[in-house]
């Protein structure tokens, strides 16, 4: 009579199994709570800092620092187009008439346009003046809200070759044109 | 002879214990996790969007943070959800609603709820930063924007913040 063949070279050691039940009650809770807290419309804000309504005091004390040459770009927006303006030149197309970029022929605004020019500024005034940074936006009272965010980013950095270059970040409203 | 197979064991239909197989689902909420980690930000949401008007969308990439609630929207302007002023008579320069290009009922309840933090802030330390975030609809003319503008900062709020939507 044969013997009994080896119990442990037919049958296979059984997998040793971790429980799972703990990691598994984590993920089931943990799972909703990301998903509710989870943002999926992206906000941001855009800073515009005024100066503190200052009295008489404090305007006599400003004074003095006016004499410092200031670039004091502005770029206004109208109904044709963007004008910019600044201490170094006021921007003009090829002909010397009309707004310094005009609407584009479907009657869009030209931010890229704006951006480019605003970088040759940039780059001709770099160092000269202390307000670098700063530029002022102007625009006519029926201009929407939008216009006026692009005009923002449009002015606040550029990409060029896929390189970002910072433009003016420091916006100013000014009533201007009404 | 051989072995002979237990005839018992031959008719035992029940398998023994049934074992689920975890191993995809426990896949499948790794990677969940992890890609809601990823996503998460610690911050919370601060501004949830109001829903009577469409924001601007901007390149920025600046977050939002905590200030005083006013809201631009096509018909009202609403401060802390509460209407305050109608963006028709802000339109078209009511008396009775502007005065030297002031919204008369916004400089108002601005005021209320900057003197309520000034007296927070002498209370209890809280600090008063004068920050109010604006959503603005994003058809809003630059005219009325301004006059919203221009009633904050006189009203002690002039650290302002326009709410638009972060485009990658």
């Amino acid at each position: 009579m044969a013997y009994r063949p080896s119990f442990r070279r037919t049958h296979e050691e059984g997998e040793a199994e971790p429980n799972l039940t703990p990691i598994m009650n984590l993920m089931v809770v943990l799972i909703p709570l990301l998903l509710t807290s989870a943002e999926y419309i992206k906000i941001g804000v855009i800073e515009l800092n005024l100066p503190p309504a200052a009295g008489p005091a404090q305007v006599e004390q400003q004074r003095p620092q006016e004499k410092t040459r200031t670039l004091d770009l502005t770029v206004s927006i109208t109904d044709k187009g963007f004008y910019i303006s600044s201490a170094i030149a006021v921007l003009r197309p090829g002909d010397g008439k009309g707004p310094s970029v005009p609407l584009m022929a479907d009657g869009s605004y030209d931010f890229e346009k704006l951006s480019r020019m605003l970088l040759d500024v940039k780059r001709k005034a770099e160092g000269k003046f202390p307000d670098i940074e700063a530029i002022t936006i102007q625009a006519e009272p029926g201009v929407h809200y939008q216009t006026l965010v692009s005009t923002m980013d449009a002015a606040r950095s550029v990409r060029v070759d896929g390189q970002l270059f910072v433009l003016f970040p420091q916006v100013a409203l000014s009533a201007g044109i009404i | 002879m051989a072995f002979i197979p237990s005839r018992i064991k031959k008719h035992d239909t029940n398998p023994g214990e049934a074992k689920l197989n975890l191993n995809s689902m426990m896949d499948m909420f790794t990677i969940i996790l992890l890609f809601l980690l990823k996503t998460y930000s610690t911050e919370g949401q601060l501004i949830s969007p109001s829903r009577y008007l469409e924001l601007p969308t901007s390149t920025i990439q600046q977050h939002p943070e905590v200030g005083l609630d006013l809201v631009v929207s096509k018909n009202l302007i609403l401060v802390n959800d509460e209407p305050v002023a109608d963006m028709e008579q802000v339109r078209e320069n009511d008396p009775k609603t502007i005065a030297n290009g002031i919204i008369t009922p916004l400089f108002e309840k601005l005021r209320y709820y900057a003197t309520q933090a000034k007296k927070i802030e002498t209370e209890y330390g809280v600090k008063f930063s004068g920050k109010i975030t604006i959503q603005g609809d994003k058809d809003l003319n630059y005219a009325d924007l301004v006059k919203v503008m221009r009633t904050c900062g006189a009203s002690d709020y002039p650290n302002m913040r326009l709410v638009v939507y972060r485009k990658e």
